[in-house]
């Protein structure tokens, strides 16, 4: 068994969970700060401004979901890890690097947008849906580059 | 300076905006009947009177140690610096003068000056403090210390402006400049001050050169308006002529419109300071509104001296 091949698979996974990962964390508490900013004026619009929190949150379970297919396709998880090549192991890596990158700064992107949108609510509540809308569109890329990962993983041929 | 800076204060001064005047609450205020109609339509459309200082306090929660904001209250800090020096060379209680809110500690302010401990006092007032009671003691002449210290807050403001970067508050102190400094060279001029008072008076910014506007002042009104015409701001000139209301309005507009500029911003210490100038000229009006109706102006004049609205 090539083990290099397996590390590299796995390192590619590891990105797409770390990289992504961190993307929403930083969207997610940039929100909540400007969440936090708003209920504290008025703690009546809470349930508002968390849809706004929750949606960058997405590119971390892109990046989780990536993660988890990776492994069960090359059989890390369920106990019987595949013979990889160097080469398959590298486009393992490649495959994950849409999500990873793509869901670490849209989920930066989307935060801005997000928190941008919670001022919307803050003075204009009856016109929160707008500011969902355009943090919403963020979104797209990040599903984009989850299907691209996707779909690599699953036609990369092993064996 | 991150681009995501005070996310969670600009959220929190937006939800407060709603809660600024209005036009139709200005107009509902203007059109009321009795005083105590008035009274309560204020405290029904304004709320709870909040004081400048505890607008301040809360800004100051929100962003702590924000130099940018601090730029703000450098006029209040020289104006408390002003009445101190005074009430201390006139053996008074200084504390009755001083405005708030300040970048100062006023209570001890008095002791600074009386033991000339000026490295007590902010960087950008030292050499202005020692300075300006040199003067008051030498020459005893009040007027010419004021003018010195307060073309010396315009100066403070000017460079800190310059060394936060902030193009935002460069432009603030600009206007703030500007406009003090056109009306204190056309009372210089109507007083027939001398060349070195004027030099002293008037501070002088990158929109107004201050030696052309001390020599126009210096050849008196017409000349002092045929130069602002040469400028960005004959209009102020023209208003000057016409009626120093309007002058002053127009000032605390130019202020207005400028500050708007950050209303559509959603992060950075821009709208927190906008909405500390949108707060000053809300009370302005609410001031002026009570001045007016107890003196019986008529609609008309009460409207036309309503500052321009934040929102």
């Amino acid at each position: 068994m090539n083990s290099l091949g397996l590390a590299l698979a796995i390192i590619g996974a590891a990105c797409a969970a770390l990289f992504a990962g961190i993307g929403s964390a930083k969207g997610v508490g940039l929100v909540g700060e400007a969440a936090a900013g708003v209920v504290s004026v008025d703690p009546n619009k809470f349930s508002k401004v968390l849809i706004l929190q929750l949606l960058p949150g997405t590119q971390g379970l892109y990046g989780l979901l990536t993660a988890i297919l990776l492994l069960t396709r090359i059989g890390v998880i369920g106990g019987s890890a595949q013979a990889l090549t160097t080469a398959q192991g590298l486009m393992y890596l490649g495959a994950c690097l849409p999500i990873a990158i793509v869901g670490l700064f849209s989920g930066i992107a989307q935060g801005k947008a997000a928190a941008a949108g919670v001022g919307i609510v803050a003075k204009k509540p009856d016109h929160s849906g707008k500011g969902i809308i355009m943090a919403a569109m963020v979104e797209t890329y990040a599903i984009l580059a989850l299907l691209i990962s996707i779909l690599l993983i699953y036609n990369i041929q092993i064996g | 300076m991150s681009s995501t800076e005070y996310a969670s204060a600009v959220a929190a001064v937006k939800a407060m905006e709603s809660s600024l005047l209005t036009h139709s609450d200005i107009e509902q205020l203007i059109n009321a009947g009795s005083a105590s109609d008035f009274s309560a339509l204020i405290s029904s459309k304004a709320g709870e009177e909040q004081t400048l200082a505890q607008i301040w306090d809360m800004l100051s929660e929100f962003a702590p140690g924000c130099r940018e904001l601090e730029i703000l209250l450098y006029r209040n800090d020289f104006h408390n610096f002003k009445a101190a020096l005074k009430a201390l060379l006139s053996n008074r209680d200084a504390s009755q003068y001083y405005i708030e809110p300040t970048n100062l500690d006023l209570s001890i302010l008095t002791e600074v000056i009386s033991s000339k401990s000026y490295d007590d006092l902010p960087e950008y007032m030292r050499d202005t403090a020692a300075e300006a009671y040199e003067l008051l003691t030498e020459t005893l002449d009040g007027q010419l210390s004021d003018t010195l210290i307060d073309a010396a807050a315009l100066r403070a403001m000017q460079n800190a402006a310059e060394k936060t970067g902030s193009s935002f508050m460069v432009r603030y102190a600009q206007l703030t400049t500007v406009c003090a400094d056109i009306k204190t060279a056309y009372r210089c001029s109507l007083m027939g001050k001398s060349r070195s008072f004027l030099e002293t008076a008037v501070c002088g910014s990158s929109e107004l050169d201050k030696e052309s506007l001390v020599r126009a002042a210096q050849s008196g009104t017409d000349a002092l308006f045929t130069f602002l015409d040469s400028t960005a701001y004959g209009d102020l000139g023209t208003l000057l002529k016409e009626s120093p209301a309007q002058f002053e309005k127009r000032c605390d507009d130019m202020i207005m419109e400028h500050a708007e500029s950050a209303r559509l911003q959603a992060f950075g210490f821009e709208p927190l300071a906008a909405y500390f100038i949108a707060k000053e000229a809300e009370i302005k009006n609410i001031r002026i509104l009570t001045v007016c109706r107890e003196y019986g102006a008529d609609r008309e004049t009460i409207t036309e001296r309503m500052r321009k609205l934040y929102v």
